[in-house]
């Protein structure tokens, strides 16, 4: 199964022609990710969106938290937790990827490298992710729009993450942030770049099943009492 | 004076990629070509790009969408060489200062079996 969490989410059109796009070069679930501010509004055409689909491809939002400010993350995740399949923070600056990684509540760290001249992730943050189950998001789209230097920067960055991840073993998903149709890949072609960046077949299969996890932890999140431990109907 | 065929044993293994095609510009093959080689020396540099042996073999041209232009392609490149091949198309971006973009919809073994992908 094939999974991107992150595709930008825009007008209804717009993502209905993503969506077709996606569904014909195999990916199987998608998520369109929305900032904060346009959340509420995108929720409105979420089931027109999903019925005019009629089941070609599974899709579902993300809520996408774009903001400097610790405090603030905390509060709209808190605000958005029960209304959102998946809660993803763009990193970067290194106190919003740790206050991430501490974070139980949020699913993926977006980026962490955005900006940086390095991954924006140590052993330690690593450790911190493992604990708090947060997902370390790697996007296509990065090095797809960048070039030479740039691209090379980008694409070190993910191996030294790659690193701390064979050590650690942190949830890590891969995504393409698509704007548009010429962003979207077949899935052959995602896996062979992320083959060729140094991840291996298991690992890249991991990181899908990583993204399934997420969607199937949240969808359950109502009825765990605690850690491990979920409330099932035994009526079934 | 043509060179004599080498044994079967000799010769290199080839895949054909199918490839689709969108981009905001007009292209003919020609362009293509050039895409196709300097997409393979930016990513994989001139040294692994000369294992490929790179080839367009077919070019069609497709009815336009409104938002792109929309072609096929069928490219040679060597048997051990597919996923660097098409990792190096994925990362095409631009062409003439406009979005263009390559994505690889089939693979075979014979120029006639990839043109069940077109």
């Amino acid at each position: 199964m094939f999974f991107d969490l992150n595709i930008k989410g825009n007008s209804f059109e717009n993502n209905l022609k993503l969506a077709i796009e996606a569904s014909k070069y195999g990916w199987n679930h998608i998520n369109f990710s929305y900032n904060q501010d346009d959340y509420s509004n995108a929720l409105e055409f979420k089931n027109d969106l999903i019925g005019e689909l009629n089941e070609r491809i599974a899709l579902d939002y993300t809520l996408e938290i774009k903001s400097n400010n610790i405090n603030e993350i905390r509060k709209i995740t808190n605000k958005f937790r029960s209304k959102s399949s998946c809660i993803s923070v763009v990193g970067g600056d290194l106190k919003v990827n740790r206050a991430t990684l501490e974070n139980v509540k949020i699913d993926v760290l977006s980026r962490p490298y955005l900006r940086r001249y390095d991954s924006g992730i140590n052993h330690v943050l690593a450790k911190e992710a493992v604990n708090n189950n947060v997902a370390i998001e790697l996007c296509f789209r990065d090095v797809l729009r960048s070039y030479l230097t740039h691209r090379s920067k980008i694409i070190s960055n993910f191996k030294d993450i790659y690193t701390l991840y064979r050590k650690y073993g942190f949830p890590l998903i891969l995504s393409s942030r698509a704007e548009s149709v010429y962003d979207i890949k077949t899935t052959q072609d995602f896996t062979a770049f992320f083959k060729q960046t140094g991840l291996s077949d298991e690992e890249i299969a991991k990181s899908f099943g990583d993204a399934s996890n997420i969607l199937e932890f949240n969808a359950n999140r109502s009825n765990m009492i605690l850690t491990g431990v979920r409330r099932i109907d035994d009526a079934s | 004076m043509r060179l004599k065929v080498l044994p079967p044993t000799l010769r290199k293994n080839n895949r054909y990629l199918t490839v689709e095609i969108k981009s905001k510009l007009p292209i003919v093959k020609d362009d293509l070509v050039s895409i196709v080689w300097d997409a393979c020396i930016r990513f994989q540099g001139e040294l692994n790009t000369s294992n490929f042996n790179l080839w367009v073999m077919r070019f069609y041209e497709f009815e336009n969408d409104e938002d792109y232009c929309s072609y096929k392609a069928i490219i040679r490149c060597q048997r051990d060489y597919v996923e660097e091949v098409r990792s190096s198309l994925a990362l095409v971006n631009m062409h003439k200062r406009e979005r263009i973009s390559i994505t690889t919809v089939g693979l075979s073994g014979t120029v006639k079996a990839s043109q069940k992908y077109i």
